[in-house]
């Protein structure tokens, strides 16, 4: 291949992955909106939806993606079929935390907006327009952030495909840089690992960063302002005419209501799972099949509980620390979330030639590696962007006029000032952490298996043996526990300092 | 429930509402069967914190259901009705304008004659010039402003407000209290009715054609005092002192 066809080779792929991206992140964009608001503003669908959400988010993806991707791929052919696997397989990657985002800036608003919209009478579709959406935009895009970067992470198996001895490869970045790899095309390699970077910077420069420092007030971000400008307003050009359009045709037609809550409901529950339910049922020894393999997860579940809270625990110190430092310096600050918004977008197989040498020697070290990258942004992003700029500008000053320096600073002001989004950064970090089992506690590189033991190991050998009962079957004890984890701990956390932190 | 009824001389009428809300798996009863008349008049309610008077308002307001009794407007459509909340619930990602054409949007007013109306009673509580500011741009007194501005719109019937002015300086709250007089006094809205909350027993008296006091929780009708005072009326006028010193006596 010479420098020309290299050249348009990697423009075209850089273009698909990005496309790709896009299309994932507009879908989850509308689905967290959708699925966001109608938590906030209905008790009944808050009831049912929340936990499901928290183990959606806690399931690992990866296990179930085979049989996705046989329905996918049988159905609509490997082409079509491949291209939305792989735009599903990234929503599953990024959509989670835009949700949670969504729904708790609206559950958080202040209630006398409520008496607001139901004194004026304002119908649904207002409320959505004029107020939902505004109000949930700076959370919209500080998550766009992390959700941007678990994107590009997982951006190599999605574009990579394989489904038992079939291996499906979508043109993109990803496959481009996997293929060089594998032909040991150094000149390729290369120039794809640079593409990559360019694109990943250039999107965080000038469009997340700029974005949500300006709907957030956050300054520990690296951006251009000015170029972000023109893309806003354009945005909002366009978005000032829809919303105006979209009344005006509401006016117009009648005032229907729309059950939007049910049709949620029904889409968010694969009927996937309807399918393979059905063809199991008949199995009359199926009872006693899952029996066994809740036995085999109850072996393995105490370890994966261990690391799992291990890794939750050492991203909270690991971020409390460097949002102190960003804190006290903003220069430091903005290259440490620079840096943050690199390493966590880096593609899962990118960091194998680095980790490779390590594996032999020091398993557990690149375990917990792989364990942090699923998890740890989660709080570093929600404690160094919504936490730092949730700082009160009143606050530190009263902390300068009486002195509160040191330990007593950190311990009293900082550290308690922060709670609020060290709490829902640890909630995600730690659905994160059971997401990231799978790929961390069993390796598979080249002719070297690390088996780790623990839950995701089970699952991962699950689903290389297509054992779908087994993989239900686990990950339906997964749930269970993290439900109950969920229920008991983080709820009650949560309830305890709701009250506290309502400052104003 | 809210009927409408077009028989008799009121604009509103309160029939025997009560309400309770279960609070912790306890009952605890708000109001308790509280009966009175609105006619074309500026109405004051009066009572302790916590009694129940941001409850009662929501009823009349129809947001609210009440668990025995009911409202009833003596009109001949559904009325219209403008609500001062306490605090001025603004969007602050709207402009002042944006924020007062809300409502007038959401009932299907058309957008050009929705700011016409808008610019207008921004005008009338004296913000004209400021109807692109943003919330954040203005002062407290300003907002609250936008706040009545934004009821005054949809030229209500029934004017709702919430304590209105306990959330201002003394002096903002003075210049405010006689703007909003002047609006109702001229007649230049077509506002039939006030009904407004507050803990002011000066302010109340000096307002309004009748106050109407509410005892502690849960909240009775203690007494309706009509206010027979010529206007205009400051507060150093010995009716009014007087006045003033009766209603007290049912306060306290
Ligand atoms: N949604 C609700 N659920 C349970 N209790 C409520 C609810 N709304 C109000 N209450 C209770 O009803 C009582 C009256 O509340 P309300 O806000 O109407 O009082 P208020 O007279 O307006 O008080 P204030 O003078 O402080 O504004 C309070 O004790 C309050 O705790
Ligand atoms: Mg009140």
């Amino acid at each position: 291949m010479n420098l020309n066809e290299l050249t348009i080779e990697l423009t075209i792929s850089t273009s698909l992955s990005l496309g790709r991206m896009l299309a994932a992140y507009i879908l989850s964009l509308i689905l967290a909106i959708v699925t966001g608001v109608a938590m906030a503003r209905n008790k009944y669908v808050e009831s049912i939806l929340l936990p499901i959400l928290d183990v959606l988010q806690s399931i690992p993806i990866l296990g179930f993606f085979p049989a996705v991707l046989a329905v996918f791929i049988t159905t609509l052919g490997p082409v079509a079929g491949g291209e939305l696997s792989s735009i599903f397989l990234i929503i599953t990657s990024l959509v989670w935390n835009m949700i949670f985002g969504v729904y708790s800036s609206i559950k958080s608003l202040d209630p006398s907006i409520d008496h607001l919209v139901a004194v004026y009478k304002l119908p649904l579709i207002h409320g959505f327009l004029y107020i939902y959406l505004p109000a949930s935009k700076s959370s919209i895009a500080a998550n766009s952030i992390i959700s941007w970067a678990g994107g590009w992470f997982f951006l190599t198996s999605a574009e990579v495909i394989s489904m038992g001895r079939v291996e499906y490869r979508l043109k993109g970045l990803g496959s481009f840089i996997i293929k060089a790899f594998e032909e040991d095309n150094t000149m390729a390699y290369t120039t794809g690992l640079l593409a990559l970077f360019m694109v990943i910077l250039v999107s965080y420069l000038i469009i997340w960063n700029p974005f949500t420092m300006k709907y957030t007030g956050t300054r520990t971000l690296l951006g251009f302002m000015k170029a972000y400008d023109v893309i806003d307003k354009a945005l909002s050009k366009t978005w000032g005419f829809i919303v105006e359009k979209v009344v005006a045709a509401y006016n117009v037609v009648a005032r229907v209501k729309i059950k939007s809550t049910h049709i949620i409901i029904c889409s968010i529950l694969p009927p996937l799972l309807y399918q393979y339910h059905t063809r199991l049922a008949l199995d009359n020894s199926l009872y006693s099949k899952i029996l066994e393999y809740g036995v085999d997860f109850l072996r393995v579940a105490p370890i994966t509980l261990i690391r799992v809270y291990l890794v939750v625990v050492t991203g909270l110190a690991v971020s409390i620390l460097l949002a102190y430092i960003s804190h006290t310096r903003l220069k430091l600050g903005k290259i440490i979330v620079m840096s943050g918004e690199v390493s966590s977008s880096i593609p899962a197989m990118m960091w194998w030639p680095i980790l490779l040498p390590l594996l032999k020697g020091f398993p557990q070290g690149v375990m917990m590696f792989v364990y942090l990258q699923g998890s740890l942004w989660y709080v570093f992003f929600n404690v160094l962007i919504f936490g730092i700029s949730s700082l009160r500008e009143s606050i530190i000053e009263l902390s300068e006029i009486y002195n509160v320096k040191g330990r007593l600073y950190l311990s009293r002001i900082f550290i308690p000032s922060l709670l609020p989004s060290i709490l829902a950064g640890g909630l995600s970090a730690s659905g994160g952490a059971w997401n990231a089992s799978i790929a961390a506690e069993y390796i598979v590189l080249g002719d070297l298996t690390v088996d780790m033991g623990g839950v995701g190991s089970l699952l991962n050998k699950q689903a290389q043996a297509g054992d779908i009962l087994g993989v239900l079957s686990t990950s339906f004890f997964m749930s269970l526990v993290v439900v109950f984890i969920n229920k008991t701990i983080w709820a009650r956390i949560l309830g305890k300092i709701r009250g506290y932190y309502v400052v104003e | 429930m809210v009927t409408m009824s077009s028989s008799k001389n009121y604009v509103v009428e309160v029939v025997g509402v009560s309400k309770s809300y279960i609070s912790g798996g306890r009952e605890v009863e708000v109001l308790k069967d509280i009966s009175f008349e609105v006619g074309r008049e500026f109405v004051s309610i009066i009572g302790p914190s916590g009694c129940g008077k941001s409850t009662l308002l929501r009823i009349i307001a129809g947001v609210e259901k009440p668990s025995r009794g009911r409202v009833v407007f003596n009109l001949n459509r559904k009325p219209i009705i403008g609500f001062v909340f306490q605090f001025p619930t603004l969007l602050p990602w709207m402009t002042v304008l944006d924020n007062v054409i809300l409502p007038l949007i959401a009932t299907g007013v058309e957008k050009s004659s929705a700011i016409e109306k808008a610019r207008m009673t921004l005008k009338v509580v004296g913000l004209g010039g400021f109807e692109d500011f943003y919330p954040s741009e203005l002062s407290g007194g300003m907002k609250q402003r936008v706040n009545i501005a934004r009821a005054l719109a949809i030229e209500p019937d029934v004017l709702l407000m919430d304590e209105p002015f306990s959330n201002l300086d003394p002096l903002t709250a003075e210049n405010l209290r006689s703007e909003v007089l002047d609006i109702w006094l001229s007649s230049i809205l077509p506002v039939k009715s006030i009904i407004m909350v507050t803990h002011n027993v000066e302010e109340a008296v000096i307002m309004s054609d009748k106050v109407i006091i509410l005892s502690p929780r849960p909240a009775r009708v203690l007494k309706i005092v009509d206010v027979n005072i010529p206007r205009p009326r400051n507060r150093k006028m010995p009716e009014v002192q007087e006045m003033v010193d009766k209603v007290y006596e049912y306060v306290s």
